[in-house]
């Protein structure tokens, strides 16, 4: 079973301190280009939403690349090979969500590695419990859908989006 | 790179747009162990390079963004920036200061300090990234508002990431107490800085970067956070702020008795709740949002959801904008206080100076001392919004009486020729929403602040625990933390405005740090120690916040301001509080000063720091300096300590 990063983007504030843990694991140092979940702000509006790695199946950055840099793991993890990038930014390109850039120092891909799997960094520092990591068990609702009348199930519909927004897995 | 400082981008940036000159200089170690950064880093360098007698918004002038080594790093509190000036709304040292994401990224950028000088004859915005400076021709977007001028800047350059640092109409109609607005909500606004950077006609100031910040014992560092996390996270006050950040004040106010209602004449009112922080947090508030690397997103976005302003959103307000465009000019309808806050907002003014100038003619008006056809036929009754959103337009734009009150409301009255003794300002900048009748700390802070009546010098917070234990252990005095208290306070604040120099050189947040005591001066020792890898004592790192605060007052004190100039405005050493919890009480500011100056161990008759006192903060070239001016400085006989025993 794979298990990614769930965001809830209306829990979000902006203040990137996932950024900037996540620069400090990886690199050992302090900056949000160096991190691998980016916080897309607009202030004007109030938009604060991070992006991060979705781990695609099959991943269009995987198929992008010319050198068969990047692979996944069984866990679902796509990683870089560094031997074999040589940083040309075919993977940027092809991340349909603009989760990948490079390094500002190596030029490598910077992709969520989920810190290797148990308690990702950025779900750790999170102030305002907007980061999850979606879980191995499944809930299964089905009973209640066929128990209640339309206005629970449709109200229910509804709540498992935001359910899944909390990192819940139901079905 | 072995170079590097901790904590520091280690670099200083300084642009010329007279002759479009670009310097880089390495930041001095002289000067961080002196100054530690942001607020002491702009002042020392104000004292030198903008001698006496420069015009504030002649291109002599300078302009000065500095940040902290607290910054940039994950430090749960720290985002924030300094912009200084000699101010051309008081004449004297102009600072106001600022959070959001700029400061993080001007380090990122390269730079702890950017210093303009000169001015450019067309309107430019200046892009700084990685190292890089362009000067950008401005012409289009000279005269558009702040979200305006943010939205288009953005889809220029074509980068979400970028931190702007924007001037509005107001500003470039050399309104003295127009702001400078970070990405559009956060303004450095106090002393009217938005003017002198219109004087260099720089419409923005663009930060971008690439770069990174290390600290120099990171396991240290790692262990000091997660302690600094959970005295934040387990602050009593977390929660209260997390959803109301500084408008829950506004409820607090009317509780103890202190609101500037009706320009100062109503210390409590019936309506509170109405235009309060609780209310906006239910009705209005539809997320927070946070500064840069901060875990306690105080800020709040609104959204008006009914009524004829439906539809207006934004972020905000604090107490201060909320109290300004409600209680102090007798308006009880919020809707209509939040369309005069974003107005003002995107016009680019200081709100708290500009709730000063509208209460001050609506007070005139009121008393029949400033006619409709003085007001350009605006009726000023108190609350009358209509006429507010008109006014907030016509000074921004300097229309007709709009022109007067642009000056300030200090030149407003002279020129006026009335209302002086009504025009409630100290040392040319407009009163905050508190009344120090109510809060005495505070008033004498207001009163000896070295950019004018401001509490943010000082924020002797404390004093509202009126315990006197507290008082008695920290001050030897039970009276110096009690709210109507007098014995002790010089004391009280001469020890908050050290701690506040600090706070804002190191460049964190003054809610957390001081407000919350989450970053006592112990503290910040061992975030040096951690982050820059310097060892400081207490008594020296307290030593560099005096050191500030001298250096500030050496700067005012080189422009003529004594003793007599510390003073409050007459309502409040004379009028008697006219109702509620601090009824009957005026603020007995002589006492208290007299004990302040000692505290401080500056020339009671005039208020002047005395010899000893500058050489024992090394403060030998500001002697030099005063002396060759011309000011006498005595010699004190046993100048007292002003840290707590």
């Amino acid at each position: 079973m794979v298990r990614r990063l769930v965001v809830d983007p209306s829990k979000c504030v902006g203040c990137r301190y996932c950024e900037l843990w996540c620069s400090y694991k990886h690199e050992g140092v302090f900056s949000p280009s160096f991190s691998r979940i980016i916080v897309v702000k607009d202030d004007r509006i109030g938009l604060d939403y991070p992006i991060v790695c979705r781990m695609c199946d099959p991943a269009p950055c995987i198929e992008a690349c010319p050198n068969d840099a990047l692979t996944r793991g069984e866990d679902g993890i796509i990683r870089v090979v560094d031997a074999k990038c040589n940083g040309c930014g075919s993977c940027v390109e092809a991340c349909p969500y603009g989760a990948i850039r490079l390094s500002p120092r190596l030029r490598r891909p910077l992709i969520c590695d989920l810190c290797g799997g148990d308690e990702p960094i950025c779900v750790k520092k999170c102030p305002t419990n907007a980061l999850r990591l979606y879980p191995l068990a499944e809930e299964d609702l089905s009973e209640n859908e066929k128990a209640f009348d339309k206005a629970y199930r449709y109200a229910l519909e509804e709540h498992k989006r935001l359910m899944r927004r909390w990192g819940l897995h139901v079905r | 790179m072995s170079d590097r400082i901790y904590g520091y981008a280690g670099r200083v940036l300084r642009i010329n747009l007279s002759t479009e000159k670009v310097k880089e200089e390495p930041l001095s170690k002289e000067l961080i162990y002196g100054y530690l950064g942001g607020r002491g880093f702009n002042v020392r360098r104000l004292y030198h390079e903008v001698p006496k007698g420069i015009e504030p918004l002649g291109s002599r002038n300078k302009l000065m963004f500095a940040t902290g080594p607290l910054v940039g790093i994950g430090l749960p509190l720290g985002a924030r920036l300094n912009v200084t000036a000699k101010s051309p709304l008081t004449g004297i040292l102009g600072d106001s200061n600022v959070g959001g994401h700029f400061a993080a990224e001007m380090k990122y950028a390269g730079f702890d300090q950017i210093i303009i000088e000169g001015a450019s004859r067309r309107p430019v915005y200046i892009y700084i990234h990685d190292g890089d400076v362009e000067i950008v021709e401005a012409e289009g977007i000279w005269g558009l508002s702040i979200s305006k001028a943010y939205d288009i800047i953005r889809q220029e350059l074509g980068d979400w990431r970028i931190q702007i640092a924007i001037i509005g109409p107001a500003a470039e109609n050399l309104v003295l107490f127009s702001g400078i607005f970070f990405n559009v909500y956060r303004p450095a606004a106090r002393t009217g800085l938005g003017a002198v950077m219109a004087s260099k006609m720089i419409k923005a100031i663009v930060v971008r970067g690439d770069g990174y910040v290390e600290v120099a014992r990171p396991r240290d560092f790692e262990r000091f956070v997660e302690e600094l996390e959970e005295a934040i996270y387990a602050h009593e006050q977390y929660w209260p702020r997390r959803s109301m950040g500084t408008s829950r004040i506004l409820l607090a106010a009317n509780r103890l008795g202190f609101l500037p209602a009706k320009h100062f004449t109503e210390p409590v009112v019936d309506y509170a709740f109405k235009v309060s922080g609780e209310r906006l947090a239910i009705e209005y508030n539809v997320k927070n949002r946070a500064c840069f690397s901060c875990i306690l997103p105080c800020s709040r976005f609104y959204v008006i959801k009914n009524g004829e302003l439906a539809g207006t959103y934004g972020e905000g307000p604090e107490y201060e904008a909320l109290a300004g465009m409600t209680v102090r000019i007798g308006n009880d309808d919020l809707d209509y206080a939040l369309k005069a806050i974003e107005l003002a907002n995107d016009l680019g003014m200081d709100i708290i100076s500009l709730s000063e100038v509208i209460a001050w003619a609506m007070e005139l008006y009121e008393r029949g001392l400033l006619s409709r056809k003085e007001t350009d036929g605006l009726d000023l009754s108190w609350g009358n919004m209509e006429a507010v959103l008109r006014l907030i337009e016509m000074i921004a734009y300097r229309e007709g009486f709009g022109d007067l009150l642009a000056d300030g409301v200090a030149k407003a009255a002279k020129r006026l020729g009335k209302g002086l003794d009504l025009a409630f300002h100290v040392k040319g900048l407009e009163m905050i929403q508190a009344d120090p009748r109510g809060l005495k700390g505070y008033g004498l802070g207001f009163a000896v602040a070295s950019r004018g009546a401001d509490h943010l010098r000082s924020e002797p917070f404390i004093e509202l625990s009126d315990n006197p234990d507290v008082g008695r252990r920290l001050f030897g005095e039970p009276e110096a933390t009690l709210r109507l208290g007098v014995r002790g306070k010089g004391r009280l604040v001469a020890y908050y405005e050290n701690w506040c120099a600090l706070v804002d050189s190191l460049e964190v947040c003054k809610n957390i740090a001081e407000n919350m005591e989450i970053l006592p001066p112990s503290k910040m020792v061992e975030a040096l120690r951690i982050v820059v890898g310097i060892n400081m004592s207490v008594d020296d790192i307290m030593k560099v916040g005096e050191r500030i605060v001298n250096v500030e007052r050496a700067y005012i004190v080189r422009k003529g301001i004594r003793r007599s100039d510390d003073m409050l405005p007459r309502r409040f050493l004379r009028e008697p509080m006219p109702k509620g919890p601090s009824a009957g009480h005026t603020i007995e500011l002589e006492r208290m000063l007299d004990e302040y100056y000692r505290a401080r161990g500056w020339d009671p008759e005039t208020g002047i720091p005395t010899v000893e006192k500058l050489e024992e903060l090394g403060l030998d070239y500001v002697i030099d300096d005063l002396m060759s001016h011309g000011i006498r400085l005595k010699k004190a006989s046993g100048s007292r300590q002003s840290s707590p025993p």
